[in-house]
């Protein structure tokens, strides 16, 4: 009930209850009025009741109102259970049960028991999520100062690693003398110990110096950076990793490497150049199975609300509404289907992507390859088939059948209530003036339009075709209303075209809108003398 | 109240707020048994969780920077360790972290300074730490709770942290009650309380308006009703419970001959199978009628799918084949268990078991009653299992007869080979409450027993085999009649008790619930009241056996000094 025409309807609804019966001093009554006395009672077991009690001999009218209340009722259930949230506010304000009566008649019918079916005692109903307590704030605080410690370090041993990689000689001894010149390297002298294995120092474990920051540590203990590595820490934009599996072994400590090729460094400052080459990597890298899996992910999202389009348009077409047309209904089928084949095709070739049988990336393709079969299976292939033509054609005229029925026992209603309001005022009320009174009003008239499409939208929509047939010959532009209607007409071929069902939605509703107040405007014009009404 | 859906708004919520893009959910032990329970591995596919791993078991160190880690675990020592180590070495690009219960602020510092790759993304408590089972019941899985009549100190910790995040999970604070007389029920209240007052920020709730009584906690002693667990059960749960044993949702039927192979383990969940979920409490007659008439629905529908002539038919079939899959699936399953059901019932002659049992349970009548165990223990008709529990129940309910005659039961027993040394042991596990009130249920004082007790006669049976009623039933019906509890439940603190009745009741029972019980609870709740019931395990007659004899080792034989020869288990035997 997204669509702007709703919020008028809600007060028209009421409003025109009042118009339709009543609106001898063409002033508008809203509430629950007794068509008889024009009173308020303000609750429609109240009306009810009055009516039972006051206006006794008019059965006829008690019947119907007891109808249109329990039709109300019967919209607010059907509300109810579609929005279980909202509970609470079917039983709102006087306007509500006549905007419900309006939702009932247009697509209740076989929801009656609905209501019913479900003991309200077992469904979840107002549970909310439980209690959560946030402890994101305490840890970051407690993170945070490390965090920028660590990058600080970080960053001058990278300052340090691009002075050491400028103008680096690839003879050793230079190199040494190069790498002495970049760092100050501590007095070997003043270390006993190795720092991390705490092991003692002599001819068979000599020391060595981590060349970004000049610390002592025995061989053992060593870690090594190769120069391809620390050109990609200074300069990360320059050199791109191979796709996925790229990222550095870890380097085997103290296994024999050729000098000139690495840096020494130790364990401290590799684990934090470690973790900056990690995250840039990760940054930047963007594998296949990510590649994929956004283009699945972003064709679900897309084909989501057509397939709930999909099941509102065939429920509109069973209820006998003329908003959507079969071809609606097909052409999103369509469209449905050729998104499934491309699901699957998409999630076939992530499947195909190469990995190691039994690694974490092999179980998690074919997992997602799974979720995608399912959510084709489940959501896609189970969506109602299309309805037979016949059928729907039959459907819709048993409906324009009833509400025409209908129609005809209300005005007769209405008629006889005017009848005896004449007798009872003396004849006073001119019934045709204020006929016209009331349409020469715009806000009258449309709400009386608003109320008439909205309650009988078949009804209505079949004389689509009647106002096209009278404007056909009178064509004449200079009638802004007939141009408006063939605006909206244009807009609903394009909307139609583009698969936005809901702007059809409220564009039919605007266009039977439109097509009443010709209507009526037309028979004001041709019918010199007004008739009451018929 | 739905604990089924408590949990699942949970797991909902931790796996949005990671927000979109590949998850991988890493949990423990518990938390992933918590997590099965409320969701399907395909419902967690829709949510974009493809991985599930255990944090506490050997992982390999491969690395998918690209995926999203959700970590839901218990906050153990343990786990925080592990967790630790994780973060160091990160696989994964980013965590979410959840700890199912309150985690000390000691814990959350370590876990933040071993995070040096800035690899945490959200850091929360979320209060499911308890096995939802039915929408009425939880349990907490721990098999046996008890050491020498009193707790042991792991189960009490893992029983106080699961009912402060069932309260937090509803977001209750209640006023505790505790059955009196019962030290392992008083204590667990007291630990319950303590939290309470302890975390006072997260207890912080609106109480109820207009000076409504607050929720209820109620902890009971299993010690108080040993009975139930030993019965016989006729309602669909209850029996497959008791029958063919359900361990956290599933069923093992392996051990079934003729099960087709991809029914040698069984799901029931009331979430994922409409048949299980509208049929739990039913009966074992109505559930044969209503499988029979699933099963002629199933075979018109096979039937139809079986005639395809055009290419109409053919499309037909393969739009509706997800559903049709579901169907037989279901129908399959359901069909193997009560087959099973019903072949066991026969073997085990249940329905003439069950008859005595019930009698024995619901009315004095020492003589006939002894006869008719006598006859069944040696006819050797039925099996050990049942010989032994007519034999318990007969020994807990004439325990203080002049002419009882447990030692000669037991002798008959022994001599076909079954385990007589748990008919002591049962006598030591009882407490004194049962013991006096179990079976002398009409005394002249208890005005409303007695004249409930007349009404039942009066209206006569209306079904053998379910006449006994859980004394968990008369309690509740108590509480919801807003009669005074003060005497026999004393609420835990010094709040004032409220004399109106409360609009939402947890019961606790130390010792494990039945399904029974939840039968007893769901009645209620069909009423329009609030109820839910849960234990530190869910028992059926084996379990509970095995929980008698845990919680009474080394417990000296004070009561059952007559049955000395039977204090020892015979050798070989556990």
């Amino acid at each position: 009930m997204d669509n702007p025409f709703d919020m008028h309807d809600k007060e028209s609804a009421t409003s025109s209850s009042g118009a339709f019966l009543l609106p001898a001093d063409g002033e508008i009554l809203e509430g629950f009025l007794c068509p008889i006395c024009k009173c308020d009672l303000r609750t429609p077991e109240r009306l009810t009741v009055h009516v039972e009690h006051e206006h006794s001999e008019e059965q006829d009218l008690l019947k119907s109102l007891k109808e249109i209340f329990s039709i109300a009722r019967q919209g607010i259930l059907l509300k109810g259970k579609k929005k279980p949230s909202q509970t609470g506010g079917s039983d709102g304000g006087a306007g509500e049960p006549m905007s419900a009566a309006r939702f009932g008649s247009e697509t209740g019918v076989a929801l009656g028991s609905a209501g019913t079916a479900n003991n309200p005692l077992l469904q979840p109903g107002n549970q909310t999520v439980g209690c959560s307590c946030e402890h994101m704030a305490y840890f970051k605080a407690v993170r945070s100062p490390r965090l920028e410690r660590y990058a600080a370090e970080t960053n001058k041993l990278i300052i340090r690693l691009d002075k050491l990689l400028d103008g680096l000689p690839t003879e050793p001894d230079l190199k040494k003398r190069h790498e002495q010149s970049k760092v100050p390297w501590i007095d070997g002298k003043l270390v006993k110990l190795c720092p991390t294995c705490a092991k003692s120092f002599g001819i068979t474990r000599r020391q060595h110096h981590c060349r970004v920051c000049g610390s002592v540590m025995c061989d053992s203990c060593s870690r090594y950076l190769t120069l391809e590595e620390a050109g990609r820490l200074v300069n990360p934009t320059t050199i791109s990793p191979g796709a996925g599996g790229a990222l550095p072994a870890e380097p085997q400590p103290g296994a024999p490497v050729n000098e000139s090729s690495h840096f020494r460094v130790c364990e401290h400052c590799m684990r934090l150049l470690m973790i900056r080459m990690e995250t840039q990597d990760w940054k930047r890298e963007r594998p296949l199975v990510k590649q994929f899996y956004e283009t699945l992910r972003k064709e679900r999202t897309d084909i989501e609300p057509h397939i709930g389009m999909y099941r509102r348009i065939l429920d509109s077409l069973y209820e006998g509404d003329v908003i959507y047309r079969l071809s609606d209904a097909s052409t999103l089928r369509e469209k449905i289907g050729r998104s499934a084949e491309k699901l699957d095709n998409v999630s076939k070739s992530l499947q195909t992507l190469r990995a190691t049988v039994g690694s974490r990336e092999d179980a998690l393709k074919k997992a997602i390859r799974l979720g995608c079969i399912s959510y084709i299976k489940e959501r896609m292939l189970s969506i109602p088939p299309l309805p037979v033509e016949e059928e729907i054609k039959r459907i819709q005229h048993r409906k324009r059948q009833d509400t025409e029925r209908r129609l005809e026992r209300e005005r007769q209603l209405a008629l006889e209530a005017f009848e005896r309001l004449e007798l009872q005022s003396g004849g006073s009320v001119d019934v045709g003036a204020d006929r016209q009174n009331g349409s020469s009003s715009s806000s009258s008239t449309a709400s009386t339009a608003e109320m008439t499409n909205g309650r009988y939208g078949a009804a209505v929509s079949t004389m689509d075709n009647w106002t096209g047939t009278q404007t056909g010959p009178s064509n004449t532009t200079s009638d802004p209303l007939i141009d408006q209607i063939n605006i909206v007409k244009g807009y609903i071929r394009q909307a139609r075209a583009a698969l936005r069902f809901e702007e059809v939605a409220t564009l039919e509703r605007n266009l039977s809108e439109l097509t009443q107040e010709f209507y009526y405007r037309q028979r004001l014009d041709t019918d010199a003398k007004p008739q009451e009404l018929q | 109240m739905n604990v089924i859906r408590a949990i699942q708004m949970y797991i909902d919520k931790m796996i949005s707020d990671a927000g979109a893009g590949m998850k991988l959910l890493m949990m423990d032990r518990e938390t992933i048994s918590i997590v099965s329970m409320a969701f399907a591995q395909s419902e967690m596919l829709q949510k974009e969780v493809f991985l599930f791993e255990r944090l506490d078991s050997v992982r390999s160190n491969e690395k998918l920077k690209y995926l999203k880690c959700i970590v839901f675990v218990r906050p153990t020592k343990d786990n925080i360790f592990l967790l630790q180590q994780e973060l160091q070495s990160p696989k994964f690009g980013s965590y979410y972290i959840y700890f199912s219960n309150i985690i000390p602020r000691t814990d959350i510092k370590i876990l933040a300074e071993s995070d040096e790759g800035e690899s945490v993304q959200d850091f929360k408590e979320i209060y499911a730490d308890y096995l939802p089972v039915n929408p009425n019941l939880f349990s907490l899985h721990i098999p046996t709770c008890l050491q020498a009549l009193n707790w042991n100190p792991e189960a009490l910790e893992r029983s106080t942290q699961g009912l402060v995040s069932v309260l937090l999970s509803f977001k209750f604070r209640p006023a505790i009650r505790y059955r009196s007389g019962s030290t392992a029920a008083q204590t667990l209240a007291k630990k319950v309380h303590e939290t309470i007052n302890k975390e006072t920020a997260l207890f912080s709730f609106r109480p109820p308006e207009d000076g409504a009584a607050p929720p209820l906690l109620l902890i009971l002693d299993r010690r108080d009703d040993p009975i139930t667990p030993l019965l016989n059960q006729w309602t669909y749960q209850a029996m497959v419970h008791e029958l063919l044993t359900i361990n956290k949702q599933r069923v093992d039927l392996s051990g079934v001959a003729g099960v087709p192979k991809d029914l040698k383990e069984v799901v029931l969940s009331t979430e994922q199978d409409e048949f299980y979920a509208n049929n739990l409490y039913a009966n074992f007659g109505e559930i044969a009628t209503t499988i029979k008439v699933l099963m002629d629905e199933f075979q018109k529908k096979a039937h139809d799918q079986r005639k395809i002539e055009s290419i109409a038919d053919m499309k037909n079939f393969v739009e509706t084949y997800p559903q049709f899959r579901k169907m037989s699936g279901t129908v399959t399953k359901h069909l193997v268990l009560i087959s099973e059901l019903s072949v066991q019932v026969g073997q085990q002659q249940l329905f003439e078991v069950s008859e005595l049992e019930q009698e024995i349970a619901c009315r004095a009548d020492h003589s006939t009653q002894l006869q008719r165990v006598k006859r069944l223990v040696s006819e050797g008709k039925i099996s050990t299992a049942n010989a032994l529990r007519l034999v318990l129940l007969y020994a807990m309910r004439y325990e203080r007869h002049a002419n009882c005659d447990t030692s000669g039961l037991l002798k008959l027993l022994q001599e076909r080979g079954g385990r007589p040394h748990i008919a002591p042991r049962m006598l030591e596990y009882i407490s004194t409450v049962a013991r006096q009130e179990l079976f002398n249920t009409v005394k002249i004082t208890d005005a409303v027993k007695l004249t409930r007790n007349l009404i039942k006669e009066l209206k006569g049976v209306e079904n053998v085999y379910a006449q006994h009623e859980c004394v968990l039933k008369g309690t509740l019906e108590e509480i919801i009649k807003g009669r005074p509890l003060d005497a026999q439940y004393p609420i835990m603190g010094n709040e004032v008790p409220f004399r109106r009745p409360p609009a939402e009741v947890i019961v606790f029972i130390v010792g494990g619930a039945t399904y029974e019980e939840a039968l007893a609870v769901h009645r209620y709740n069909q009423e329009g009241h609030r109820i839910v019931l849960g234990g530190t395990t869910i028992h059926n007659s084996e379990s509970f056996i095995e929980e008698v004899l845990a919680a009474t080792v080394g417990v000296p034989f004070k009561h059952s000094r007559s049955l000395q020869q039977f204090h020892h288990a015979p050798a070989g035997t556990a």
